[in-house]
């Protein structure tokens, strides 16, 4: 089966404009945003689509409290759509809908879509790294740090964690449902799961978790590079939002993350230089913990030279 | 950066005037000047309450998602904008998300001539 990835995710909230204020500041463009909400698109037209929690057409979230009410995925071509239809027919519902794509539902509750891909391709570099002996260098006076008022956006929807209450089951759906595989694994904790027709490391990260905590951990969107993620980082955190954990770089899967409270109910994260795996590659299995999940983890230090208002040694606090 | 204040034996640090946090508003505090807001502070029925900005859920989780922004829209429930946790915002109690049943940190307030204070 030919899955490419997240199309788009839909969110129920309890208060648009800020909601889509929060988006826009993250990055997205607005396409069709009013009072009861829209469509807040990446580079490539993916996207997160808000609406009002009380709207009749959003369909149900997993648990109450959850506010992702659907995980939109894009497919290649329609044998792919039917032959979901056909396998997912065996034992549950699947909605025609009047756009095209068809509905139902996984195993752990979560509404899901599948699309004919809108995505929409684009060819633009992503960030070069100069160095000695190197075969590919930046042009010649282009500069590595985004500057001040650039603007950066996200590139492209990245992937979805979803907190299951039966881990084992969670993933049985997406492997032998729909053609998922595990390219590497927190023992105990759960798998990263990537679909057949994507070549990243996940689209889906799956948790295991009491029963309360069932719903989203977080989702991203994957930037051109970690300088201009980070940067996007830095600008966020201007703007007044609440930074969890990062600017670091994970191990599996090698994305440079960081992580934000959002109005959704879950972190978002911003990511960036995700490692690729076809079907060769071997997955791993590591305990969960932070050390195995993250390479480094950076901090600014935004006095650290003697000057006006410093200690003679700088500040090294 | 805070001023204080010997009150008996605990030190007060003061926040701001109380009537800058209107009914269902929140806002947070930095007293120690650690960089991060420490502690925030919601009006609920008149009340002023004061709770550390630490969800129960992960040790010392920051729980806005934007700078003073603690509350649902309605402004009738804290929220930690980590995972959704719901607190009722007068006594700190979990009633929704993966801490259900556990309690928010209380920090005692005082107000003294229209000026608002933590003891520390």
């Amino acid at each position: 089966m030919k899955i490419v990835g997240l199309e788009s995710l839909v969110f129920g909230v309890d208060d648009v404009a800020g909601a889509s204020r929060f988006l826009v500041d993250y990055g997205l463009a607005p396409v069709g945003v009013s009072d009861r909400g829209g469509r807040f698109e990446a580079m490539d037209g993916t996207a997160v689509v808000i609406a009002r929690q009380d709207d009749p057409a959003l369909p149900r979230p997993p648990v109450p409290g959850c506010r992702l009410r659907k995980t939109v995925m894009g497919v290649a071509d329609e044998a792919t759509l039917g032959a979901i239809v056909a396998e997912l027919r065996r034992d549950r519902e699947v909605r025609r809908l009047a756009d095209g794509s068809i509905e139902s539902i996984d195993d752990s509750g979560f509404v899901i879509g599948f699309q004919l891909t809108a995505r929409k391709p684009f060819v633009l570099a992503g960030e070069i790294s100069n160095a000695p002996g190197g075969v590919v260098f930046r042009p010649i006076n282009s500069l590595g740090v985004p500057p001040p008022g650039s603007v950066i956006r996200p590139r492209s929807l990245s992937h979805v964690v979803y907190f299951v209450p039966d881990v084992v089951k969670a993933e049985a759906f997406y492997v032998n449902r729909l053609g998922f595989r595990c390219t590497d694994r927190f023992t105990g904790t759960g798998p990263f799961l990537q679909p057949g027709g994507s070549l990243d490391h996940h689209t889906h990260f799956l948790i295991g978790a009491p029963p309360q905590m069932h719903g989203v951990e977080h989702f991203t969107f994957h930037f051109g590079g970690p300088s201009e993620m980070i940067s996007n980082g830095y600008r966020f955190v201007e703007k007044g939002y609440q930074a969890f954990w990062g600017p670091g770089r994970h191990i599996l899967g090698s994305n440079w993350f960081w992580y934000f409270n959002s109005p959704f109910g879950c972190h978002i994260e911003m990511d960036a230089d995700m490692d690729q795996h076809d079907a060769s590659w071997q997955p791993r299995e590591a305990t969960a913990s932070a050390d195995n999940s993250q390479a480094f983890l950076l901090k600014m230090r935004k006095k650290w030279y003697p000057g006006p208002g410093i200690h003679e040694n700088g500040d090294y606090a | 950066m805070a001023t204080t204040h010997e009150a008996g034996l605990a030190a007060l640090l003061r926040l701001c005037r109380a009537d800058e946090i209107g009914e269902a508003q929140s806002r947070g505090f930095d007293p120690d000047d650690e960089g991060q807001d420490s502690l925030f502070v919601v009006r609920w029925q008149g009340q002023l309450h004061g709770w550390r900005n630490a969800c129960p859920h992960i040790d010392g989780a920051p729980m806005a998602w934007r700078r003073d922004a603690y509350l649902n829209a309605e402004g009738t429930r804290i929220v930690c904008h980590a995972h959704g946790a719901e607190f009722v915002p007068d006594t700190g109690l979990c009633v929704q998300g993966p801490c259900r049943g556990e309690r928010l940190s209380r920090l005692e307030l005082v107000v003294i001539d229209g000026e608002l204070f933590v003891t520390s």
